[in-house]
This record gives C-alpha cells, structure tokens and sequence, in this order.
C-alpha cells in the first residue's frame, strides 16, 4: 500500500529524512516512531504528495509520488499534528467543506454518517472553537475519513490530550483497524504504539529498526525468564548447568535467564533447580517495554539491525 | 460543486462570522456613500472651477478606495486565519489544486469589494438625485462610469495580490492589514495629482491608469501566485 525506496528530503543543508525504505501492507497498523524533529511529519507529506521528496521514490495506494500527487490525495486522508478546524464553522460545516472539496457524492449524508459515528451528530451546530480538545480531534479523524480513504495517516492522533480523550481516540484507531484501512500512525507514545500497531518503524533522519514490536523487542533482547527463589543460595548460578542457558543475571532474589525457546526450556530449567535445592517461588517471561526498546535504540545502545 | 466555488462560499461563511470583517463591509461603504452626496452637493452650484473639480474628484476618489480597502480585511484574515488555525495543512492535504485554493481566495475578495462598490454607487445615485434635483454633473460621464466598472476590478485584483504576498509572511492579520494598506495608493494618488493640476478626471486619464494598474497587477498576481504553492507554503510560510 505504501512503499518508499531512498526516500529523501533536504531542507538547505539539513537532512530532515534520508534514504527512508519502507514497505507498509494493506489493512496494517504501522507506526512511525520518533523524537521531535526525527521527520515524521516530513515523512507523511512527503508520502501524502503534499511536498516532493529530494530524492527517492514512493508509491501510494498504487500511485507515484510526485507524479499521480492529486491521485494520492484524494486517496489518502492526512490528520495533521494540530486538528486545524475552522473555528467559526459548525462541526457540520467544518465536514461539508472538506466532503465537498474531495467531490464526495452525498456530502451532508457521508457528515451525518461520521458525526453520528463519532458521537457528535447532537452537538453538529456548534462552531468547532466551542469544542473540547478531544471533541476537536475526533471531528479532524472524521474529516480525515470522509472521503473514504484507503490509507490514513495519524500524525500524533493523541498527543495534547488527556487520558480520557486518548482512550476514545485509540479506541476509534482499533476499531478503524478492524476496516481493512491501512493506518500510518505517528506517535510518541510508545505504549499506544505496542498495542496498536501491527509494525513499527523506528526513525531518526534515517530508520534505525523495522518489524513487529514483539519481534524487534525479541530481536534486540532476546527471551529472558525470570525466576523468584525463596533464598537463592551462593553459586546457584555456575550450579545450573544446563546447555541451553545463554546467559545468567542475578537481581536481589531472582535470577533472569536468557533462552532461545522458554516454553520447551523453562520446565527443564525449573526441575534442575528443585533438583538443586532451590525454593522456586514464581516464574515469569521478563517482558521488555517498547519504551525500553525505543529509548535504547535512540540512545544508540544496540546495533542497527 | 466546483473547489474554487467552495472555498469562495466557506471563506465568506467565515467573513460573516467576523465582526471586523462585518463591520468593514457596512460602515465603509455607508461612510463613503455619505460623504461622497456631501461633495456634490456642495459643488453643484459653485461655478468655481477648481473647486469644483476637487470636489468632485474627491467624491469619485471615494468610490475607488471602496473596491481596494474592502478585499484587505477579507484577504488578510482568510490567510493569517487559515495560519493561525492550523487549517492550512488539512486544506492543502485535499485535492485542490493550488491555483483553484487561490482563486477561492482571491475572488472570495474581489467579489464582496466590487459588489459593495457598484452597490454603493447605486445608492449614491439614489440619495444625491433627488437631493441635487437631478443627475448630478460629471457623474454619469463615460470617464466616471469608466472609472467605477474598470477600475474597480483592477484596483481590487492589486489590493488582493499585495495582500496575500504580504500574509504569507506575516502572523498576525493586523499587521497584515496595515502593511497591506499601501494598496490604496492607486485609488487615492492619481486623483489627487489631477486635483492638484485642476484637472477633471477624463477618458485619457483613467485608460492610463488602468494600464499602469493592469501591469502592476499582473506583477502582484504573478509572485502572489508563485508563493500560494503548497510545498511553499507548508515550508517557507511563518
């Protein structure tokens, strides 16, 4: 649905994306993860034929970019960093304006249809400005949607609100997700990120790690058990000598054991430490943040991979 | 329905809910219509020619400001309030092209300014009649009528491309506006410059006019254009 090949974008002498690959599938939830001024935003217009690249090329819902950009825009729907309403229209008139200039066919119907989705049909006479910031947001996702797009692209979708309004906002994302609508999703917030995304891209000028967030997490740091012991005696360590273990770290009452496969090595590596004494409390699968992921991958903790 | 029809309806949608806009709009030409009645009535019976000519000048002077103040207002505000929004962005993420998005705009503009004037005029026309006891003289003269219907429209489309050079870099639409406001400088310096010589607006003088405002408006229309381009915009635009 999305592919970019050596995408680039200079600004002067600033590099604001380089040599960006990306493949993004059909009905998928791919975020694009950053810090501030990484290039996200310059990524989605360049991607939305809103600016043309440097150099490299990208293809959109089957389109080129750079030369079907018309084509594109009225495939793709944009919902900006800022939700950029019209503040002295009503929420109607604020979605008629943009159903109209997407030339869709039943404009006040496909209004109707969003306002009442996003449960603002009963407000839809009120200018914009009146809204609350999480109201305003969903009244930008529902112009984002009008014109039935078949990509969207959420630059920071939750950002600015609070827990509550994020919660509605996210919950849109999931249940848009479930309409085979491929959604290009940036966001700072990783959390938001782990549940929702099918992929992730991690990027900094340039993309510093791709793929499902399990497997990157598994990728970057392998599967690690984590075992509770009642009193874990001096040496317990270089007593476990089973093949498989890759690497022992004690932490206060616990040890955390790198394995490749746990669900085959974890009740091996239970019976030999009852064998040796050992008061096995719990066993638990340490499971590593995207946050983690992410700060370290930033940070330049770990290899590119 | 066609783009440009559509910004055209939601920028005067906006207009309508702007009270300076709004205000602009119905003082303005009030204001001129009035003091416009006032200058030929005092001049309908002095026979002084210099005076009179001042005079009369100074009311068709008048009627050319309208069509070059009235699309200020509305211009700066439909830029700085698209900035200041953050609609911009959103809007340029459509399928509009960016010479439909300007056209909307613009015309947005010129057409409330010319309709107020002709309208104006109208009105004018309608008061000063019956309180001089007939068609006051010079008014209804080709260089008059040529003046009010081809002038207008040119001093309108430069007052609009200066306008929008000008809120592309600015952040705030009063300062806008006011930067904007040299725009009026053709609708108020030939006139006076006739007046000064005594010299009583003719065919000769408003067809050189015209011709000087026609090229600079071209000039305005042509860089205003280059700037209304979305990768511009979205880069360059503060």
């Amino acid at each position: 649905m999305i592919t970019a090949n050596g995408l680039t974008r200079r600004f002067g002498d600033i590099t604001a994306v380089d040599d960006l690959h990306l493949d993004v599938e059909k009905g998928e939830v791919f975020g694009f993860l950053g810090p501030n001024g990484a290039g996200k935003t310059t990524t989605i217009r360049m991607l939305a034929a809103l600016i043309a690249p440097t150099s490299g090329e990208a293809e959109v819902a089957g389109f080129q970019v750079g030369k079907d950009n018309r084509a594109i825009r009225q495939n793709v729907g944009v919902l900006t960093e800022t939700p950029g309403l019209y503040k002295r229209l009503s929420a109607l008139d604020n979605l008629l304006f943009f159903a109209r200039l997407y030339g869709v066919t039943s404009p006040r119907k496909q209004a109707e249809r969003y306002l009442r989705l996003f449960e603002l049909w009963d407000r839809r006479d009120d200018l914009a400005g009146t809204f609350s910031k999480g109201m305003r947001q969903k009244l930008a996702i529902a112009r984002a949607m009008l014109h039935e797009p078949q990509i969207l692209f959420l630059d920071e979708p939750t950002a600015s609100l609070d827990p509550e309004a994020a919660k509605v906002v996210r919950d849109l994302i999931e249940t848009l997700s479930t309409e085979e609508r491929t959604i290009f999703l940036c966001t700072h917030n990783l959390d938001e990120a782990d549940r929702l995304c099918d992929r992730v891209a991690l990027f900094k000028t340039k993309l510093i790690a791709g793929g499902k967030p399990q497997e990157l997490k598994e990728r970057m740091y392998g599967r690690k058990t984590v075992i509770h012991l009642a009193d874990p005696a001096a040496g317990i360590e270089q007593a476990l000598d089973l093949p498989f273990i890759k690497r022992i770290e004690r932490m206060d009452n616990a040890l955390v054991i790198s394995l490749t496969d746990p669900e085959k090595e974890n009740p091996l590596l239970v019976k030999r430490l009852v064998e040796l004494g050992a008061g096995v409390q719990y066993v638990n699968e340490l499971r590593v943040s995207l946050e983690d992921l992410y700060l370290d991958m930033m940070e330049g903790n770990h290899a590119t991979n | 329905m066609p783009r440009i029809k559509v910004v055209l309806m939601k920028e005067w949608r906006e207009s309508l809910r702007n009270k300076m806009i709004l205000f602009g709009a119905i003082f303005l030409p009030l204001f001129m219509v009035g003091a416009a009645t006032v200058m030929v009535y005092q001049g309908r019976g002095i026979d002084v020619p210099g005076v009179q000519i001042a005079l009369f000048n100074t009311a068709l002077m008048y009627f050319l400001i309208l069509p070059a103040i009235i699309p200020l207002a509305i211009a700066a505000y439909s830029i700085i309030g698209e900035k200041e929004q953050g609609s911009l962005e959103p809007l340029l993420a459509t399928p509009i092209s960016d010479l439909e998005l300007f056209l909307g705009k613009a015309l947005a503009s010129v057409i409330p300014a010319l309709v107020l004037t002709w309208l104006s005029f109208g009105l004018f026309l309608g008061i000063s009649i019956p309180l001089v006891g007939g068609v006051p003289p010079h008014v209804l003269t080709p260089p008059w009528i040529a003046a009010i219907f081809g002038l207008s429209p040119l001093l309108s489309l430069f007052s609009v491309g200066v306008t929008l050079l000008v809120s592309s870099r600015a952040t705030d639409a009063r300062a806008a506006y006011q930067i904007s406001s040299f725009a009026i400088i053709p609708a108020i310096v030939p006139l006076i410059i006739y007046t000064s010589k005594k010299t009583l607006v003719s065919l000769w003088l408003i067809g050189l006019e015209g011709l000087v405002l026609f090229i600079a408006s071209v000039i305005v229309l042509y860089f205003a254009i280059r700037v209304f381009r979305r990768e511009q915009i979205l880069t360059r635009w503060k």
